[in-house]
């Protein structure tokens, strides 16, 4: 047999900064988006939404909208009913938790502002926006619940009929679950003979502000019935359906096309999607409906929002021994698909790199009459990273020493991997000392802290602060088995299909659903290393529950660390699959087939053949082995056995003007961590695009509401969205210390990021003022608040005293949550 | 949102307190506003907010949720629907009035709710946009309460001087006083086209302003005045 | 989101714009660069049935010299005033402040006269016409008329021109070779200023002789610091020459409070900026 050598190029594709094979079409505009796409007959919904934080339903009249030109029709939540579904939470963080029953357009309260009560479906999207405004409602306002301090009184409540707003109370104790000490014992014991620092943090809610709105599409005319969606989530989407819907489940298809941008913001399951499909359902009509920029703000759940209240015990030589968490979170006016568990998931990630001696963590989620909460890039682990390396920096202070020091002091040395955390987490690798050592080089730290004195002891205008965060995440969303245990209603497996075509070519299907991620360039080159067929060759199908019919969707970072390893056992088991196919064409023992660069070859001879040509072979199927089905397809489902955890090491310079109080980033440099590198160049774009958010937490953004339950910042004027005007060049650079659990090595880079950069600044902020007595300035760090901070002697926006209280004294002012906004 | 004006005006506290039992005088007070109709101590009407770019209309109803006339106190909740559907705004208007002999002085507070997308306009504006129109509306009420202590010669036990004079004045001049006993909307009009220049002046200026917001009492004597000053200057 | 309905209308002449304004009154609107009509159309804060274009009217558009004064048509789009030689040489501050608006993309669109018109008291444009002492030349049925700057600007969104009449052109008394610099106080690039002051100074030999300065987003309008400008007349062109008249810049000024500073905030804002501005338009 000829032996067409085709000998593909020896260089791997894994670590090559390839281009991604996405951007032709998303660049040239050739790409459809939900919203582009048409259909015969299709309707164009708008939705009615309620002006009131909190009101009784009295009255919907539709009379003149429904008269109005165009119009199909005109449907309330009492219209639509129960065959609407529900917009479930997936994650009840504790069998007690208290979950309001979440309609999608409510039959006779609404409990936020922007609320839906009413849905128009007309010829054309003009026309539904025209006739929406037609409907008129009349409310009877009810007192609303804003403040989340305020909630946790229960003296107004967002779902009267509940009870209470507190959904839930959920802890982790170190002496209770037997990794660590009690936590109360370590904390007195500081007190007595070491330092104990308390301090209240408030992270700020945040809008997820994709770029693309969201947008839907149902058609009920086909065999199953068809739902577009700009999601992350097409098969929970679809599970969920049925679930709730009363579909069968085989009877629904649902495809994310390209989506712009998710963010954790289109991890959900939406009243937007389940109004459209019931319409769509209702009248048998394909129906669209796309949202608008204001009604994303209002409507598409909020990141963050909590309060946080944290205890750190050390020594008096500066090692921690103890750390204590009592979270507040905002769920708002509903429990989301991921909900409660967003905050649940940095209980394991407060801790951080560090060793102690016990540890607790304790959080309760609350409810308010404001826009639902859930999972914002990070979700939960942000909000932790901030908490430990804002108190590392507080405890540098109260030391006297370099904040880098403190930290190294106490992190897990680079031997002690694997390392079983107080928090109960095994950390598989990493090597924060090395990190840092780079990170210090690229920034310049000594140059830097030279500079600061200078300018201190000069008295500067501008003063400069370096901000630092060493951090560690928690991704690669997730073991089923520890999901099932904290209540999570899904499993966290992922799969992957490699079909051979006849033609050499490679098709492979992941349950992954990207949005931006570049998953068909990632793992285009993961697939072609392991098979040895051309880059260009490989194709990924994915996001289309027709095609990919099993996957549990992008988020947590969790696509490459647990798809990519179904996408690599997979492949191997095509290699496996094919070996028989190829030693009975070769006349050879399987034994003696080695299988390297796409080719199977005899030891010890020159013979061998492409896997491409055994593709081909099985397609003909003309001579295979007696008892060998004629296919070498071959699929993964793919459970990991830990999460994954990136580190890195952060440094920020950044200069503040005393005289206004304006913030200017000097210098940023992280040193990422991530295990192996697929391709640097999306790794860049991650980190890059990863950071800015994170900035703009510490900088810019903050969702503010008034005292009617608006939310005022309510377009781009007033939630300021940071351009490529607003932040300096990042410079990023890697250390690599591959993943122990899975094949590739690698730990995901979704939202390191985002999950570190926000300490590093506001740290920075801090550091350059604090020998003007100042030890936190809330966020986001306005140059109001930071003029205030330097100029009164009761600084605005400082959460506590100046001086480390020795007690959470109950009887010091709360305060508010838009302190300082002016709200 | 709360906001506060204040003023005094030149008349005792009772005829002040007087002048505000009309809860559609009082709402007309506000810029762009008209009251389609009254019933008992509610109005309904709209309120067309103009101010640059923005327009928006509102339409709805406010109601004296409290009276008290001891302390000279009223409460007028107000709530509006924008007829677009943006949002809705709410004023909770309480106007007390502490007399002071000859003068009252007068505090309004008004709680104001704005909801929906006015209220995201951007940079807190609506919130200027609001304290401007109320202090529009306050300025109403004090023009109106300083009118009220111009006209209150005619209108107080003296002008029973011209209203007797009216009666014999109206044989003398029998076509005109004749038109002001009839509707005073009516008279209005034909008063300005008959009378001199001086009068023409008259009720050009004072009477647009207030044929609308006050009732027969006020007119009437306006009318009359004007139809003495026409008497006079013949 | 989608506008409401409306007609649309593009005169060539300014009296085609004026008779379809004179028959539809107040239900019609005036769209110069549209890059504020627009806006508020798309967020529907308002519906006009009718809305004109002034953008085919060429005698809108063009500077030009009229003796000791420029004239500027009030449809010049800011990027044009950036880099128009006229503007650059006789009246400095309006080019600086024009670079100053927003972004690129609306600096070609959006106007001046539009942008006065419109009157935002955080527009640009607005606090750099009145320390230039513009006049502005405003159209109606019964002929046109000039208004000085300072009587031009009457409050929140509120200028001297009539319902039935259009901004032709804008009077700029020449400051030929005075130095001018925009400073703006912002968070994010593309936002309006939290506070902003327009300062053109004539200095020679380190003196500063005369300055005019005005404040942006100070108040309902834009304002004049006139006890500054008395301040500066005679002053080093150092820091602390200039500092002791710019610490009267917010004198009599009650700033709004909102979500980027309240009322001290931005009275010592403009302190600061003032000073700022002055030196940098005096080092021009």
């Amino acid at each position: 047999m000829t032996v067409v050598d085709a000998a593909p190029e020896a260089r791997p594709e894994i670590g090559r900064d390839r281009r991604r094979k996405e951007d032709q079409r998303l660049i040239t505009g050739r790409t459809r988006w939900t919203d582009n796409i048409t259909l015969p007959g299709m309707l164009h919904l708008a939705m009615v939404r309620s002006p009131y934080a909190h009101a009784k339903i009295l009255s919907i009249d539709v009379e003149a909208a429904d008269k109005s030109l165009n119009i199909y029709e005109v449907f309330t939540g009492k219209d639509l009913g129960d065959s609407q579904g529900v917009n479930a939470n997936a994650w009840p963080i504790t069998p007690e938790q208290i979950t309001p029953n979440h309609l999608p357009m409510p039959t006779d309260r609404v409990v936020f502002a922007g609320e839906i009560v009413a849905v128009v479906a007309a010829r054309t999207a003009a026309e539904a926006r025209d006739a929406a405004e037609l409907v008129d409602v009349e409310y009877e306002v009810l007192p609303a619940v804003l403040d989340l301090k305020e909630a946790a009184e229960d003296k107004v409540l967002a779902h009267p009929d509940l009870g209470t707003n507190k959904s839930a109370f959920w802890q982790l104790d170190s002496a209770g679950q037997g990794t660590g000490r009690a936590i109360d014992e370590v904390i007195d014991e500081a007190r007595a003979d070491g330092i104990v620092i308390e301090r209240e943090y408030r992270q700020q809610r945040l809008i997820p502000a994709f770029m693309e709105p969201r947008s839907v599409v149902v058609d009920p005319t086909g065999e199953q019935i068809t739902m577009w969606s700009a999601t992350q989530i097409p098969h929970i989407i679809r599970f969920l359906l049925a679930a709730t819907t009363g579909v069968p489940e085989s009877k629904i298809r649902v495809i994310a096309p390209d989506v712009g941008g998710g963010f954790g913001g289109k991890l959900q399951t939406t009243p937007e999607e389940w109004i459209t499909w019931t319409v769509a359902r209702r009248i048998g009509k394909p129906c669209k409906y796309t949202e608008t920029r204001s009604e994303s703000l209002v409507s598409a759940h909020h990141g963050r929002d909590q309060w946080q209240k944290l205890t750190l015990a050390a020594t008096k030589e500066g090692r921690v021994t103890g750390l204590k968490v009592d979270l507040l979170a905002d769920l708002g006016a509903y429990v989301g698909v991921v909900g409660g568990g967003v905050p649940v998931l940095g209980a394991w990630m407060f801790n951080s790199i560090y060793k102690w001696d016990a540890y607790q963590f304790n959080c309760t989620t609350l409810l308010t009459n404001k826009t639902w909460v859930d999972a914002y890039r990070g979700a939960g682990r942000p909000e932790a990273t901030y908490a430990i390396e804002r108190m590392m920096d507080e405890l540098a202070a109260e030391l006297g020493q370099d904040p880098l020091e403190v930290r190294e002091r106490n992190w897990i040395k680079h031997e002690e991997f694997p390392f079983t955390t107080v928090a109960g987490m095994t950390y598989d690798s990493g090597n924060y000392e090395a990190a840092t050592a780079k990170a210090k080089e690229m920034f310049g730290y000594d140059a830097l802290r030279a500079e600061q004195k200078e300018r201190r002891d000069r008295g500067d205008r501008v003063q400069l602060g370096i901000g630092i965060s060493t951090f560690t995440e928690m991704c690669g969303l997730a073991p089923s088995r520890v999901l099932g245990s904290l209540n999570y209603g899904a499993g966290g497996w992922e799969h992957a299909t490699v079909r051979m075509l006849p033609t050499g070519k490679v098709e492979v299907i992941t349950g992954t659903s990207a949005h931006g991620q570049g998953h068909e360039t990632a793992f285009s080159q993961i697939v072609a290393d392991r098979l040895g067929v051309p880059f260009e060759d490989v194709e990924i199908l994915h996001g289309d529950t027709q095609v990919s019919h099993k996957g549990l969707d992008t988020y947590g970072s969790r696509s490459l660390v647990v798809g990519g390893e179904a996408l690599v056992l997979a492949a191997d088991k095509v290699i496996e699959k094919a070996k028989p196919l190829a030693a009975h064409l070769l006349e050879a023992n399987v034994d003696d087939l080695e299988f390297s660069n796409g080719r199977y070859s005899v030891r010890g001879t020159d013979q061998g053949m492409l896997i491409s040509e055994v593709a081909l072979a099985t397609f003909a199927a003309h001579n295979y082995p007696e008892g060998m089905e004629p296919g070498i397809d071959a699929e993964s489902t793919y459970d990991p056995v830990n999460f994954s955890f990136p580190h890195g090491t952060h440094l920020c310079a950044a200069e503040i003007d005393t005289e206004t109080g304006q913030v200017k980033l000097r210098k940023y440099t992280c040193v990422d961590d991530i295990g192996n590198i697929i391709n640097p160049l999306i790794v860049a774009g991650q980190v890059h695009g990863g950071l800015v958010q994170g900035i703009a937490q510490a900088l810019w953004e903050e969702a503010v509401y008034d005292d009617s339950g608006t939310l005022v910042s309510g377009s781009f004027v007033d939630y300021l969205l940071p351009t490529a005007a607003d932040t300096i060049n990042f410079d990023i650079g890697h250390t690599t210390s591959p993943s122990t659990t899975n094949t590739l090595g690698t730990k995901g880079v979704g939202e390191a990021g985002t999950i570190a950069s926000t300490p590093a600044v506001v740290n920075a902020i801090v550091d350059a003022v604090r020998h003007l007595g100042i030890n936190d300035i809330q966020m986001p760090c306005t140059p109001e608040r930071v003029w205030k901070a330097i100029h009164t002697s009761s600084p605005k926006g400082d959460a506590t005293e100046a001086a480390a209280m020795p007690h959470f004294d109950e009887s010091e002012p709360g305060q508010s949550s838009t302190e300082g906004a002016g709200a | 949102m709360d906001l506060e004006h204040s003023f005094t005006v030149p008349v005792g506290v009772e005829t002040a307190w007087a002048e505000f039992q009309d809860i559609a005088s009082v709402a007309e007070c506000f810029p762009g506003a008209t009251v389609s109709g009254v019933e008992g101590d509610t109005f309904n009407g709209s309120v067309k907010v103009k101010l640059g770019p923005i327009a928006l209309v509102y339409n709805g109803s406010g109601t004296f949720t409290e009276k008290d006339e001891a302390n000279h106190r009223f409460v007028v909740d107000a709530k509006g629907k924008d007829k677009r559907g943006n949002g809705t705004a709410g004023a909770k208007v309480t106007l007390t009035m502490d007399g002071q002999g000859d003068s009252t002085d007068v505090k309004v507070v008004t709680d104001l709710a704005i909801t929906g997308k006015p209220a995201q306009f951007g940079r807190g504006v609506m919130q200027d946009v609001s304290d401007k129109l109320l202090g529009q509306f306050v300025a109403c009420l004090e023009q109106r309460l300083d009118n009220s202590a111009e006209a209150a010669p005619a209108a107080a036990p003296t002008p029973a001087e011209p209203a007797p004079s009216a009666e014999p004045a109206e044989p003398a001049v029998a076509p005109q006083p004749a038109t002001p006993a009839s509707p005073p909307a009516q008279a209005a009009t034909p008063a300005p086209a008959r009378g001199s220049v001086d009068s023409l002046d008259l009720g050009k200026t004072v009477l647009p302003v207030l044929v609308k917001a006050y009732w027969k009492p006020v007119v009437v004597a306006l009318v009359v005045i004007i139809v003495v000053i026409w008497l006079i200057t013949r | 989101m989608i506008p409401a309905k409306f007609d649309y209308l593009a005169p060539t002449s300014v009296e085609d714009a004026l008779r379809a304004l004179a028959e539809h009154g107040d239900d019609a609107k005036i769209l110069g660069g549209g890059q504020s009509l627009l806006p508020v159309l798309r967020m529907r804060l308002n519906a006009p049935e009718l809305v004109i274009d002034l953008g085919r009217i060429d005698s809108l558009r063009g500077v030009r010299e009229d003796g000791d004064a420029l004239v500027i048509g009030a449809m010049t789009t800011h990027s044009e005033m950036i880099t128009d030689e006229l503007v650059r040489e006789h009246a400095l501050l309006l080019s600086k402040a024009a670079a100053e608006v927003a972004d690129n993309q609306i600096r070609h669109r959006g106007t001046f006269g539009g942008s006065c018109a419109h009157a935002d008291p955080a527009g640009d444009m607005g606090s750099a016409a009145l320390a230039m002492d513009a006049e502005f030349v405003i159209a109606g049925p019964g002929g046109t008329r000039s208004v000085p700057a300072k009587e031009f600007f009457v409050d929140l969104f509120e200028t001297a021109i009539g319902e039935d009449e259009i901004l032709t052109e804008i009077r700029v008394p020449k400051k030929t070779g005075w130095g001018a610099h925009y400073e703006k106080f912002v968070r994010v690039a593309h936002q309006w200023p939290i506070v902003a002051v327009a300062a053109t100074v004539n200095a020679s030999g380190g003196t500063i002789s005369e300055a005019r300065v005005a404040l942006t987003n100070m108040g309902s309008t834009p304002l004049r610091a006139t006890a500054t400008e008395s301040a500066l007349a005679g002053a080093a062109a150092t820091e602390d020459g200039v500092r002791p008249a710019a610490e009267q810049a917010a004198d009599g000024t009650n700033p709004p409070s909102d979500l980027n500073g309240d009322s001290d905030y931005r009275k010592h804002l403009a302190t600061v900026l003032a000073r700022r501005a002055v030196l940098k338009a005096a080092g021009e």
